[in-house]
């Protein structure tokens, strides 16, 4: 068994990986609702993705962990501190069409088959369809068979399999994902998640993972940070040092469970 | 010009008196200071709530302007088109010319709206009681929903007898068939799982429509309600026009007739106003009710 | 099991339904100015009749037709404005909620003056359609929901990407709807615009009709505007069915 990689850092704490592809700095978020109340989302958080990073950002519902990805897609911006994607505004990124990025809800054109939906990416970026490539990614996320299916015939898995193929298919620089198998049961999800593991170690991308799935936290990711309370700042940062390739034999692992463990108490702590 | 925005043009130390000789500087000061937040903000929002106005009628601005213009380059006789002043001041001049004839038309429309209501609910609760009338009624939907009513006026006259009869036929069967609908997929509105809890409750289904159906069809009921105030209106004055019963329809018709375009103008543009304003109505009735049952 | 007592029941409500006609004409339940349905038919059956009948139909048919063609473009035009210039949105919708609330009587002497006798119809029936359609396409435009929306922002699309790939698709289940009930708004729309003084129309035969006491053909052209408007709506509503496999 390899030697344990487990250690903790501070918060504030820089990634191993140099220099951040993706930075919060200082960030805090407040949303104005009616009658001009504010509440406060994010509190001055701190978080960086090196190049090639996994990084999970692990907490429980409604502690802003939305927020923070929906900022680095340049989707929202911070009331105060910066967000930054490869130095610059996420905004450069996403005109650029080098972003990719899935969320909970598959959001599929209902109208379009999985090969339609995975060339989107092409024909919003005003690019001619590069064939071979979409193939191969439906074929990388496993269902060579479903090109020409539309999203109503397919499972939910099926259909998270698609959107990721999507988010992957123009090569981007940095991967989102926001709860991708939220909505999936238990048992896909599980599925899902050594699907993803594959997938990524082949293409190796700066992926930044949300979830409130533990497991899928620590199976996935090289660094885990803890995001609780509300309004949201950082609890912890776990760097995880467990082998890659990240397969099914990793669960009987008392290492990992011993990892999980403690992350889930510091979950449970901060629900408090 | 009201108080706040006389305050804003003469400040809003006007209009107050000294309070004595000897105190005019401590007063005056003060109000200087304090005086010039609350005129700041009053700008602020005075100046917002101006540009949204503006955004959201520029339009219609427009479209008083366009006519402006066009009936100057027309240079057409004034019987023919009469100028946008000509008509308000017609209208703002001799209000007691309109005002029974409006009154005419909003009743006509009031009582259509009330039988339609009535009828309407009446209709969809007995929809729902019976399956087999819900199944026998569909062809009479799909009618209601596709034939247009007011086009059928000359007949309504004919069956039912002219004057005020027809007139209030044709604002019920107006205001009867979105009511009806809207009324329907009201009682249907309630989700599934919360009607489950009123069977496992052995409810009867008096009680499951008092307390569980009834509340969610109002909204439904209102929506149906927004949707034709202001047809009921409006075809109220069709069936006037057309007919020559008491009404802004018959003033219309009267006002052509007698070669008086400011007055026919002024009656559309009353009328408009009217059903502009009872679509406001019934909105701000809707989203009430909305809030109080949903 | 459910489908087959559903199209029971509903051929069952039709026949009723002209049963009805025909029972409450021949009892003379509302009087004289409500004939058994046999007999409006058979008043079809005399060649000068039918002549009319045909020449009227065909009037209103062309001027609701040219109507709702014309509104329904003029409306889409409106609407896809709106969503590219999304500041000039609020004004437009009030645009269309004022034409919508001038009564239609008060068009008509307007438009005989600028378009004619003839035209008046064509013009009223663009005006209806065209409401139906542009409150239908604004709806459909912004249909789409936020977390598609979100990918295509993240996907970095522009204005007219977005559009044309994901608000146009999205649209056409409420478009539909929206030309469904265009249609019957139309015919409205020809009809009224005939009271006016158009030399033909079964807007004109209704009127005629009725102050002449020709109970029968009354009842024909009424019935006659009835179909069409049903036809429409139908034709369309069918379409919204074969729509909603493709675009839901």
């Amino acid at each position: 068994m390899a030697a344990t990689g487990i250690s903790e850092s501070p918060p504030e704490a820089t990634p191993r990986a140099t220099p951040g592809a993706l930075e919060l700095r200082g960030v805090t978020k407040e949303f104005r609702l009616r009658r001009s109340r504010t509440v406060t989302a994010l509190e001055s958080v701190d978080l960086a993705v090196g190049n090639g990073e996994f990084v999970a950002l692990l907490g429980p519902s409604g502690c802003g962990k939305s927020t923070v990805l929906r900022m680095l897609a340049g989707l929202d911006t911070p009331t105060r501190g910066e967000v930054l994607v490869n130095g610059g505004a996420p905004a450069e990124l996403v005109r650029g069409h080098r972003l990719g990025i899935a969320f909970q809800e598959h959001a599929l054109l209902p109208w379009a088959t999985a090969y339609d939906n995975v060339a989107l990416p092409f024909r919003v970026a005003g690019r001619p369809v590069d064939a071979d490539r979409v193939n191969a990614l439906l074929s990388l996320v496993g269902l060579e068979g479903f090109t020409d299916a539309r999203p109503r015939q397919l499972s939910g898995g099926m259909r998270q399999r698609v959107a990721i193929a999507r988010a992957l298919v123009l090569q981007p620089e940095v991967l989102l994902l926001d709860e991708p198998f939220g909505a999936l049961d238990a048992v896909t999800r599980r599925r899902m998640n050594f699907e993803l593991a594959r997938i990524w170690a082949d293409q190796q991308i700066t992926t930044l993972l949300v979830t409130h799935d533990v497991d899928e936290a620590v199976l996935l990711a090289d660094r885990v940070v803890v995001l609780t309370g509300r309004p949201g700042t950082v609890r912890h940062v776990e760097d995880i040092t467990l082998p890659r390739p990240r397969d099914k034999a990793l669960t009987r692992d008392a290492e990992f469970h011993d990892i999980v463990d403690r992350l889930t108490a510091l979950l449970d702590e901060g629900a408090e | 010009m009201s108080r706040s925005e006389s305050a804003v043009v003469e400040g809003p130390s006007a209009g107050q008196q000294p309070v004595g000789k000897g105190d005019r500087t401590a007063p005056r000061a003060d109000t200087e200071d304090g005086g010039k937040q609350p005129r700041r903000a009053l700008l602020r929002t005075s100046s917002r709530t101006l540009t949204r106005l503006l955004s959201r009628y520029w339009t219609v601005l427009a479209l008083v302007a366009a006519w402006a213009v066009w009936v100057r380059t027309q240079q057409l006789n004034q019987i023919v088109a009469p100028t946008p002043a000509a008509v308000f001041g017609d209208v703002v001049g001799h209000p007691g010319a309109y005002l029974p004839d409006l009154g005419w038309t909003l009743l006509n429309a009031a009582v259509g709206l009330a039988l339609g209501l009535v009828l309407g609910v009446t209709g969809a609760l007995l929809v729902w009681a019976s399956p087999l009338l819900s199944g026998l009624m569909t062809p009479m939907a799909l009618i209601m929903r596709s034939v247009p009513v007011v086009a059928m006026i000359p007949v309504i006259a004919r069956v039912v007898g002219f004057g005020i009869t027809a007139v209030l036929t044709v604002t019920t069967v107006v205001s009867f068939f979105p009511v009806f609908v809207m009324a329907g997929s009201g009682l249907r509105a309630a989700p599934a799982a919360t009607r489950d809890v009123f069977t496992v409750l052995a409810a009867t289904r008096l009680t499951r429509l008092r307390l569980l159906l009834l509340p969610h069809a109002v909204p439904a009921v209102l929506v149906g309600l927004r949707l034709t105030a202001s047809t009921a209106v409006l075809s109220a004055m069709l069936a006037e026009y057309l007919l020559g019963t008491h009404g802004l329809g018959q003033l219309f018709a009267q006002s052509v007739t007698f070669m008086d375009p400011a007055r026919a103008w002024g009656t559309a543009l009353v009328a408009t106003v009217v059903s502009v304003l009872c679509f406001i109505g019934a909105r701000a009735a809707e989203r009430l009710g909305s809030a109080h049952f949903s | 099991m459910n489908r087959a007592r559903t199209t029971v029941l509903t051929v069952a409500g039709t026949l009723l339904l002209l049963a009805a006609m025909e029972g409450v004409g021949r009892l003379g339940v509302l009087g004289e100015s409500w004939p058994p349905l046999t007999q409006v038919v058979a008043a079809l059956d005399d060649p000068i009749t039918r002549d009319l009948m045909g020449r009227a139909l065909a009037a209103t048919a062309t001027a609701a037709g040219t109507g709702f063609v014309a509104g329904t473009l003029v409306a889409l035009g409106v609407a896809l404005v709106g969503a590219l210039l999304p500041p000039l949105q609020p004004g437009l919708d009030r645009l269309a909620a004022v034409v919508h609330a001038v009564p239609l009587i008060a068009l008509g002497p307007l438009l005989i003056t600028t378009v004619g006798r003839e035209g008046t119809p064509a013009v009223i029936a663009a005006l209806a359609a065209g409401f139906a359609v542009f409150v239908a396409a604004t709806s459909g435009l912004g249909a789409a929901g936020a977390a598609h929306r979100d990918v295509f922002r993240a996907l970095g699309s522009s204005r007219r990407a977005t559009l044309l790939r994901l608000q146009l698709p999205s649209a056409i289940p409420l478009l539909i709807d929206g030309l469904a009930l265009a249609a019957p708004a139309a015919v409205l729309g020809a009809v009224v615009g005939e009271w006016f003084g158009a030399p033909r129309g079964l807007g004109v035969l209704l009127v005629s009709s009725m102050q002449n006491f020709q109970t029968d053909l009354m009842w024909a052209a009424a019935l006659s505007a009835a179909v069409i408007s049903l036809t429409a709506y139908g034709a369309l509503a069918g379409l919204r069915v074969a729509a909603a496999r493709r675009f839901v």
